[in-house]
């Protein structure tokens, strides 16, 4: 209660400062040459410290007194925009920003980077330009957002060659993946060593490390926030690129100019021609591909309305001749509706569809048949922002989301019935003010109101007694709302400002988790299980405080920060000892076993964004725990993907106007792992014995990525490109599995046998645009 | 299955990944008892075995327990069977003589300790006929066995594998929960080498639901194919580890050509 008292009071005094005669500077800031909106693109009114960024449509408005102004916009690697406006009415601006070019002439004269990292009071945010980094080594030379978000302070890959990421000591499912708002629940391909993300369709990646805006919700730890281009709306390119395992294609153009664009991009790898070169014929014949598809199209209907339609559909599969095959891919679809109502008021509109499933079909002599797994949201969101006064923009909304997920529609011989379907609403209303407060000090506070319906149907709930064992089932009718959880999920921020190019940071906030995923594997996979919370899973909450001190140097040329963070988990999952998480007939409750969580670090990181040589240094020290009843008897322990040290260095050297250089190491502790103490004796084999939970720690992990591009001779608009990479260049053996077992060359023996991926990894691709 | 599925990732990858033998250094563990050994329907004696546990980094010699204790009752005839220990470690019944649907306790006391466990031994079902087909995954051959499960839930089957006269050391398990009542056709993929004139021999096994989870547990612990790596779940009560189990067999044999 005391909580909304703080809101109110505020609210009120942001509104006491109006009273003078207000016009607006509203508008878009666009790409010159692509008509892109530019998302975050700072506009700012010289000689005031009044200004604002830019939305996720790149759009903005400031309100300020009668007078005459110079408006000045700025995005990083785009020439700075200037405009005198005399401020008599409302007045609509249509700013082009210019991009930097790519000779090195224009590099040097461009306009300096902006503060915004050390005025905004968001912290535990980190932008990824996705055109800046294309040069960055990687895995089998496929460019990947996913891989790069890795690098950043205080996110840890989930392991060799996986998409899969921690952030701040939060399990791999407390992501939430957007693609155009959309939910991807499996934002990986190829048992996670690639990305859903066709980077030549990326336009933006935003990621907010557990203090994300009132509007995100439902993840415990980070939103990863990915935007689509929206396509060329001034004239037809083409860009593509042929690499060792995959070939792409990205066409895009105006429907009218101006007014309208489209974007299809498509992707397919071809590793499995490597597969037929094979001798043995039980390889040969088997599969393992996958391919995807991203398509935008967005029109401007009025001066006030534009709508975009944007789609994703990616499917993989993995086949073993005719006895076994698992396909399993995401679908979504976006349809947003833009509308200015004036130029203080934005609104966005969003009706979302999001697919992700899984097929598997078995031929043996036992058993023959396929089961299909599925999870399915209808999404409906309603966002506003109110651009009050100079000091004050306001966002609210709400969200309303259908979940519907059927672990298995099995159809078989010999038959096993289906699993139960769970049925489930996720709602929410949030409100938030990015206020002013004075010249120095930048708030932004917030609230959100999450509430999650638990629905009959042909859901099994269980009761189950202090053993975990099933003592009674309920089922309802469907319709039957059988359980609410409410949560009041409040985020503020604060940054204080100290002098022109340091400033101070605070933050707190609270996030409430509905949907958790469930795993046998270490690693990502694509049929793990996601499940809604019900009377015994309950929503996992988290609050989380960090403070930071951010200070940008020569200029900002150097971004440096250092920020710390403490996050304290309830009703986290753990699995009792011999758990078998499938999809099967087998609830999964009594194999479940909670407790509390807690992940505190301290993240360093320094970031040259401009010149010859560009890239970062991040380190960050943490120690994630749990605490669960019934595991290691009931001590704190480390968490799976708990490291003490994780460091990340990124650079990139233009060299010429040709060659651009580029090279990533990365080092980390090794995971908390369970190793045996002992061993015994069944049935004359030596059986490991193991005295305690993730007691041991693996090796630790490190390896560098070398890379080189070079830009071959342009023909009329022909621009192409090489681009070299080695991926681990000195062959680091990093443990992937340790298994213990017994010598095969001394049975008397046993000893730990590391197995290790990737070591000297080379590709070369091609890339082109016209 | 899933196994399979991260064998063939692993094929895929092969040309990438490489495998060595790791120094981890592990921490001492205290000795913990071990109980092993079956009661069946076949003519005894039976024998339990006791050994202790050992640290990881030691050799293979689980030191034999002697001095326990050690009892076998057949509950359903109320007769207690004292065991002689006959080898260091060894235990050997008299008298008993296993009888399917029959409950045995086993009781085993050593010094101050005490543990216990409790077997019921199932109806036996026959093994009706085995045939070899090459493996699906790899170019080995594989064993099928053919029997038929009874209507009625709550059938477990453990088999062993024998050819000529190597153990294979994966562990064969099948239960009713799916395909109750009906012809089972239980494909057992081996890895040994089968030559013509090879004699092939399964055993097949009716064990009871905690003996059934156990090698289970113990498959998966062995695989490490469980969401968190653990001990196997042991029917012993008291805080020894290994097995207690009243087993019926049915075994064929014959000659691969």
């Amino acid at each position: 209660m005391n909580k909304l008292l703080i809101v109110g009071m505020l609210l009120f005094a942001s509104l006491s400062s109006i009273g003078q005669k207000m016009y607006s500077i509203s508008g878009t800031v666009i790409d010159k040459a692509t008509g892109e909106s530019l998302i975050g693109a700072t506009v700012s009114v010289e000689g005031t410290h009044d200004g604002t960024v830019t939305n996720e449509y790149g759009f903005f408005s400031i309100s300020l007194p009668a007078a005459s102004y110079t408006i000045n916009a700025s995005y990083l690697g785009y020439a700075r925009y200037s405009e005198k406006v005399l401020l008599d009415k409302d007045h609509k601006l249509k700013i082009m920003l210019a991009a930097e070019g790519n000779t090195l002439q224009e590099v040097l004269i461009n306009d300096k980077a902006k503060n915004e990292a050390v005025t905004s009071a968001q912290m535990g945010r980190e932008n990824l330009n996705v055109k800046q980094l294309a040069s960055l080594p990687v895995l089998f030379g496929e460019k990947d957002v996913m891989k790069i978000v890795q690098l950043l302070p205080g996110v840890k890959g989930a392991g060799e060659g996986s998409t899969g990421f921690y952030v701040r000591g939060g399990g791999a499912d407390q992501n939430l993946v957007l693609l155009d708002e959309a939910i991807v629940y499996n934002p990986s391909h190829l048992l996670s060593f690639f990305s859903v993300f066709n980077s030549d369709a990326i336009k933006s990646l935003t990621l907010y490390k557990g203090n994300e805006p009132a509007q995100y919700g439902g993840r415990l730890s980070s939103v990863m926030d990915v935007k689509m281009n929206d396509g060329n709306d001034q004239s037809y390119h083409a860009s593509g690129g042929i690499g060792l395992i995959a070939a792409r294609l990205n066409v895009e153009g105006p429907i009218v100019k101006s007014k309208g664009s489209f974007l299809v991009s498509a992707r397919r790898t071809y590793a499995d021609a490597f597969l037929g070169l094979s001798g043995d014929s039980t390889v040969r014949n088997n599969r393992l591909y996958f391919y995807d598809l991203n398509a935008k199209l967005n029109y401007k209907i009025t001066d006030r309305d534009r709508i975009y339609l944007s789609g994703y559909y990616g499917k993989d599969i993995l086949s073993f001749g005719d006895v076994l095959s698992i396909d399993w891919g995401n679908a979504t679809a976006t349809l947003r509706w833009n509308h200015i109502f004036n130029p203080k008021l934005f609104s966005n509109t969003s009706l979302i569809y999001s697919d992700y499933r899984y097929k598997v079909k078995v031929n043996t002599a036992g058993v023959n048949g396929n089961m299909l797994s599925s999870i399915k949201d209808w999404n409906f969101k309603q966002g506003f922002d109110y651009y009050l006064n100079t000091n004050n923009s306001w966002h609210f909304g709400f969200n309303a989301i259908h979940h519907s997920i059927a672990p298995g529609i099995i159809s078989s011989s010999p038959a096993v019935s289906d699993t139960a379907n769970s049925q489930t609403w996720e709602n929410a209303v949030y409100i938030s003010d990015s206020w002013k407060a004075t010249k120095r000090l930048n708030i932004d506070i917030g609230v959100r109101l999450s509430a999650f319906l638990v629905l009959g149907g042909n859901s099994k709930f269980y009761t189950l007694d202090d053993n975990r064992q099933i003592v009674d089932t309920l089922q309802f009718p469907s319709g039957h709302v059988f359980k609410t959880y409410v949560n009041f999920e409040p985020r503020i921020s604060a940054s204080y400002q100290l002098g022109n190019s340091s400033s101070i940071k605070a933050a707190y906030a609270r996030n409430a988790q509905y949907l958790h995923l469930y795993s046998n594997f270490i690693t990502s996979n694509p049929i793990d299980k996601w499940v809604a919370t019900n009377n015994i899973i309950e929503p996992t909450v988290a609050d989380q405080i960090s403070l930071g001190f951010f200070r940008n140097l020569k200029e900002n040329t150097y971004e440096s920060s250092v920020e710390t963070y403490y996050k304290a988990m309830h009703n986290v999952a753990d699995y009792k000892d011999n758990a078998q998480i499938l999809n099967s007939n087998e609830p999964i409750e009594p194999q479940l076993l909670f407790g509390q969580g807690r992940a505190y670090g301290i993240e360093f990181s320094m970031k040259k964004n401009e010149g010859r040589l560009t890239g970062w240094l991040s380190y960050t020290l943490s120690r994630t725990e749990l605490r669960i009843n019934g595991v290691n008897d009931n001590k704190w322990y480390p968490a799976t993907q708990d490291r003490t040290h994780d460091l990340s260095l990124v650079g990139m050297y233009k060299v010429s106007r040709k060659w651009t250089v580029s090279a990533d190491f990365v080092y980390y502790t090794g995971n908390a792992a369970t190793f045996p103490s002992g061993k015994y004796e069944i049935d004359n084999q030596a059986i490991p014995y193991y005295t305690g939970r993730n007691q041991y720690r693996r090796p630790a992990y490190h390896r560098l990525d070398v890379g080189a591009t070079v830009k071959l001779k342009e023909r009329k608009r022909f621009s192409p490109e090489l681009s070299f990479s080695i991926y681990n260049a000195y062959g680091r053996q990093n443990p992937y599995v340790i298994t213990f077992q017994t010598d095969p060359d001394d049975p008397t023996k046993t000893q730990a046998l590391q197995t290790s991926l990737f070591r000297w990894v080379p590709s070369i691709s091609y890339n082109f645009k016209f | 299955m899933k196994t399979s599925v991260w064998m063939l990732v692993f094929c895929v990858i092969a040309f990438y990944s490489c495998q060595k033998v790791i120094e981890v250094e592990l921490n001492p563990s205290s000795p913990k008892y071990v109980i092993t050994g079956n009661i069946t329907d076949q003519p005894g004696p039976y024998e339990i075995k006791i050994t202790s546990s050992i640290n990881f980094d030691q050799d293979n010699n689980f030191p034999a327990v002697s001095g326990a204790k050690v009892y076998i009752t057949d509950q359903n005839a109320s007769s207690t069977d004292t065991l002689t220990e006959v080898a260091p470690g060894r235990y050997r019944t008299h008298v008993l003589k296993g009888v399917p649907r029959h409950t045995y306790k086993l009781l085993v006391i050593l010094g101050e300790e005490m543990f216990s466990s409790v077997s019921t031994m199932p109806t036996p079902q026959a093994l009706d006929s085995l045939y070899t087909k090459s493996a699906s995954f790899g170019d080995g051959t594989d064993v099928v066995a053919i029997y038929n499960d009874p209507v009625g839930l709550g059938n477990f089957y453990r088999l062993e594998l024998t050819i000529q006269d190597s153990l294979s050391q994966e562990i064969y398990l099948h239960n009713d929960k799916i395909n109750n009542g009906s012809s089972v056709n239980h494909v057992l993929n081996n890895d040994i080498d089968v030559k013509t004139g090879d004699t092939i021999t399964v055993k097949l096994q009716c064990i009871d639901a905690d003996v059934y989870d156990f090698y289970y547990t113990l498959d998966q612990a062995l695989k490490q194919n469980s969401a968190v790596i653990s001990n196997p779940k042991t029917n012993i009560l008291g805080g020894a580890m290994g097995y207690f189990c009243a087993q019926t067999i049915r075994t064929r044999s014959f000659v691969f050509r």
